[in-house]
C-alpha cells in the first residue's frame, strides 16, 4: 500500500493518511500525529466494547504500542489482509485509510483479548452509562442518561459482530469498505451485519417504549 | 438478481451513508428511501444520537504520548519498543499545535464528541482534534437542530471523584488539627494560661461541649 512505484506487482493508491505514515516511517517520533488522530476514536471502540473506563485506557495503551512497534512491519501486514479490499478509484480511497484498518485490526484483538481476561466486574450497560454525566439542567441530565442507557443497552444485547459493526459505524464512522476489513468479512456481510443489528435495536428500542 | 435481504440491506446502507453525510454538512434532512422500514430509520437516528464519541482524559492522553515518543525514540536508536518502560525521565513529549502554557486539566477530566452537533469553535482550544466532529465543553450546550432533538451534551468521564477526595481530605486535615495543637512555645504557654494539662484537644472540644450547655440548659 505504502510501497515504491518500482516494486511493482502493488497497485499505488491514494490513502487518507499515506503520508503521516511515511512520515513516522521516517521518524518514528512522528507518530504522534497519527496517535493525535486517532486516539479518540481507538479509546471510544475500547470503551464501549469493555464498558470500562480505565480497561479502555489500558486497551487504548497497549494498541498504540504495538502500533509503534509494528510501524516498520506495516506494508508487509497491509498486503496480507488490506490491498485486496481498499478501493482503487480516487474517490472512494479518500476516505479510506489502511492506516486506521490497521491500527482498529489490532484494537480488535486488544479487545478482544481485554474482554477473555477481564472477569473482574462485570458492568451493565445503564451502569456504563451513568458514567456518562452531564453538567447542567438536571431533569434534562436525566433524560439524555436515561435515552443513552437504553440505546447502550440495545447496543449490548446484540451478538458480538454485530456489536462490533454498529460501534465501528457509528461510534467510529467507519465506511462498510473498513468495518469490512476490520472485521475480515466481505462488504456485503457487513451490509447485512448493520441492518440486521439496526433491525434489533430498532426491535429492542420500540419494546422499551411501550 | 439481489435477494430480498441484500436490498434491504443495501437500502439500510444508502441511508447511513446519507445519515453521516447530513450530519458533516450540517443538513437538517437526510434522504429516505421511501421503501427503507421506518423502525430502521429511527433506530439509525437514535444510535447516531445517543452513541458518542468518548475521549479519554488530557492526564492520560499526554502520558500516552510520553510514552510513544520514549517509545519512537527506542525504535529510531533500533532498539526494541517496551510498552512496559516508564517514559524515559527528561524526555519532552511533543505537544503539536498546543501553545506553550501547560494545559489545565479540567475538573472534568474528559469529555466526548457529539453526534450530530452543530460545531461551534472556540478561540483558542486547549488541544487538537483532527476529526471534523470534534467541539469542545464550553461549545457543547447547544440544542441538536436535527431529527433527533436531543441536545447536544458534553459527557464526562473519570475525574469524577477528585473534588469529594479534596474535601474528605480537608475535612480530615481539620479534624487533625483541633486535636493536635501546636507544640509552639506559644501554643504551650495558651494550654498553660487556661490550665489545660491533658490532651488540649479533648479539653477544648469539652469546653465548647459544656459552652452549649450551658446555653441550652
Amino acid at each position: 500500500m505504502f510501497g515504491n512505484a518500482e516494486e511493482g506487482a502493488r497497485p499505488a493508491r491514494l490513502d487518507r493518511d499515506r503520508g503521516l505514515v511515511e512520515a513516522a516511517r521516517r521518524d518514528p517520533s512522528r507518530f504522534d500525529a497519527l496517535y493525535r488522530k486517532y486516539l479518540a476514536q481507538v479509546y471510544s471502540y475500547a470503551f464501549y466494547e469493555l464498558r470500562d473506563h480505565h480497561a479502555a485506557e489500558d486497551a487504548t495503551e497497549r494498541v498504540f504500542m504495538q502500533a509503534l512497534a509494528g510501524l516498520p512491519r506495516f506494508e508487509e501486514r497491509v498486503d496480507e489482509f488490506i490491498a485486496s479490499r481498499a478501493p482503487v478509484s480516487a474517490a472512494d480511497s479518500a476516505e479510506f485509510s489502511t492506516f486506521r484498518v490497521w491500527l482498529f485490526r489490532i484494537a480488535r484483538n486488544v479487545v478482544a483479548n481485554e474482554r477473555r481476561r477481564d472477569r473482574r466486574r462485570p458492568v451493565t450497560p445503564l451502569e456504563a452509562a451513568a458514567e456518562l454525566s452531564a453538567p447542567g439542567d438536571v431533569v434534562e441530565a436525566a433524560a439524555a442518561r436515561e435515552a443513552v442507557g437504553a440505546a447502550w443497552q440495545a447496543v449490548a444485547r446484540l451478538p458480538e459482530d454485530r456489536r462490533r459493526a454498529i460501534i465501528l459505524r457509528f461510534v467510529d464512522e467507519m465506511s462498510t469498505a473498513e468495518i469490512a476489513a476490520v472485521l475480515d468479512r466481505s462488504e456485503g456481510a457487513v451490509r447485512v451485519l448493520l441492518h440486521r443489528a439496526l433491525r434489533s435495536v430498532a426491535d429492542d428500542l420500540r419494546g422499551g417504549l411501550s | 438478481m439481489l435477494g430480498n435481504g441484500t436490498r434491504d440491506a443495501r437500502r439500510t446502507e444508502r441511508y447511513l451513508n446519507g445519515l453521516m453525510a447530513a450530519d458533516e454538512r450540517r443538513a437538517p434532512d437526510v434522504p429516505v428511501d421511501t421503501e427503507l422500514d421506518p423502525a430502521i430509520r429511527v433506530a439509525a437516528q437514535a444510535l447516531r444520537s445517543d452513541l458518542v464519541r468518548v475521549h479519554p482524559s488530557f492526564r492520560f492522553e499526554e502520558s500516552l504520548s510520553a510514552r510513544l515518543a520514549a517509545g519512537a525514540l527506542r525504535l529510531g536508536s533500533g532498539l526494541p519498543v517496551d510498552a512496559e518502560t516508564a517514559a524515559v525521565p527528561g524526555t519532552v513529549a511533543p505537544f503539536r499545535g498546543r501553545s506553550a502554557a501547560p494545559v489545565e486539566e479540567p475538573v472534568a477530566a474528559a469529555f466526548v464528541e457529539l453526534a450530530a452537533a452543530p460545531i461551534v469553535e472556540p478561540a483558542a482550544p486547549p488541544a487538537p482534534s483532527t476529526h471534523s466532529r470534534a467541539i469542545w465543553p464550553a461549545a457543547a450546550f447547544r440544542r441538536l437542530p436535527d431529527m433527533s432533538a436531543r441536545p447536544s451534551r458534553p459527557f464526562i468521564v473519570g475525574g469524577v471523584g477528585v473534588a469529594s477526595a479534596a474535601i474528605s481530605i480537608g475535612a480530615v486535615y481539620v479534624a487533625w488539627r483541633h486535636s493536635h495543637p501546636a507544640s509552639s512555645r506559644m501554643g504551650r504557654a495558651a494550654r498553660a494560661a487556661h490550665g489545660r494539662t491533658g490532651h488540649s484537644g479533648h479539653g477544648r472540644r469539652s469546653g465548647v461541649i459544656n459552652g452549649i450547655l450551658g446555653v441550652v440548659s
